[in-house]
């Protein structure tokens, strides 16, 4: 199977929300904040519910926040 | 530095100090022959004893009320960590089964005492080594996910 790549605009999703901060962010998603700057920075890829909670929070599709590389 | 990371530390700071006292100690009866002083023993016991009270240094008052202790990406890892650990005590078994018959010969027989010695550091090594791969992976932001 090849290798897929998952960008995010969480950083700037963020900045777009009221400047949001990644604690913030952190507390709203249930998760850490070493989470969100791993995830910002494209070292880790979220699962699919954590990842549909950080689209919701945006109030956004989760196509809207995460893209495969070539999309 | 969140629990995790700081319970890696923390473990292996205490089987390095371990792993320490065990070679000093078999190097000093079974090798020099000689008892080892008193001071000796009081110096590792407080050497013990720092690491054992470092560990308040895990008291750590949360960034957010709201900040979990765990989360997907800490469970992933250490669930990581703990892979490696186990393969690396199957490999130490299979080593430790196989090099005394190329040091006391296919017809050797070693002490019951030599037993512990050989089996306890396994598992020391194993807690070890889940450590290291648990702090190797926080280190490097860890490409968790990617597949």
């Amino acid at each position: 199977m090849a290798k897929s790549k998952v960008r995010n605009q969480v950083r700037r999703l963020r900045f777009e929300n009221g400047e949001m901060t990644q604690q913030q962010l952190a507390d709203l998603a249930g998760v850490t904040r070493q989470t969100i700057i791993a995830i910002e920075s494209g070292k880790y890829t979220p699962s699919l519910p954590l990842a549909f909670k950080l689209a919701k929070i945006f109030g956004l599709t989760l196509e809207n926040v995460f893209q495969l590389d070539g999309q | 530095m969140n629990k995790t990371q700081k319970g890696a530390i923390y473990c292996l700071s205490a089987i390095s100090l371990g792993i320490a006292i065990c070679v000093y100690l078999v190097i000093k009866i079974y090798f020099l022959k000689s008892i080892p002083e008193k001071s000796s023993a009081a110096f590792w016991m407080a050497m013990y004893f720092l690491v054992t009270v470092s560990s308040l240094l895990f008291l750590r008052k949360k960034q957010s009320p709201n900040e979990p202790d765990t989360d997907e990406r800490d469970d992933l890892i250490k669930k990581r960590a703990v892979v490696c650990s186990f393969v690396s005590v199957w490999t130490l078994l299979v080593f430790t089964s196989i090099t005394p018959q190329f040091i006391v010969g296919p017809e050797g027989s070693i002490p019951a005492w030599a037993l512990p010695l050989i089996n306890l550091p396994i598992f020391l090594i194993a807690m070890g080594i889940y450590s290291i791969a648990v702090l190797v992976q926080y280190g490097r932001g860890s490409k968790d996910g990617e597949k």
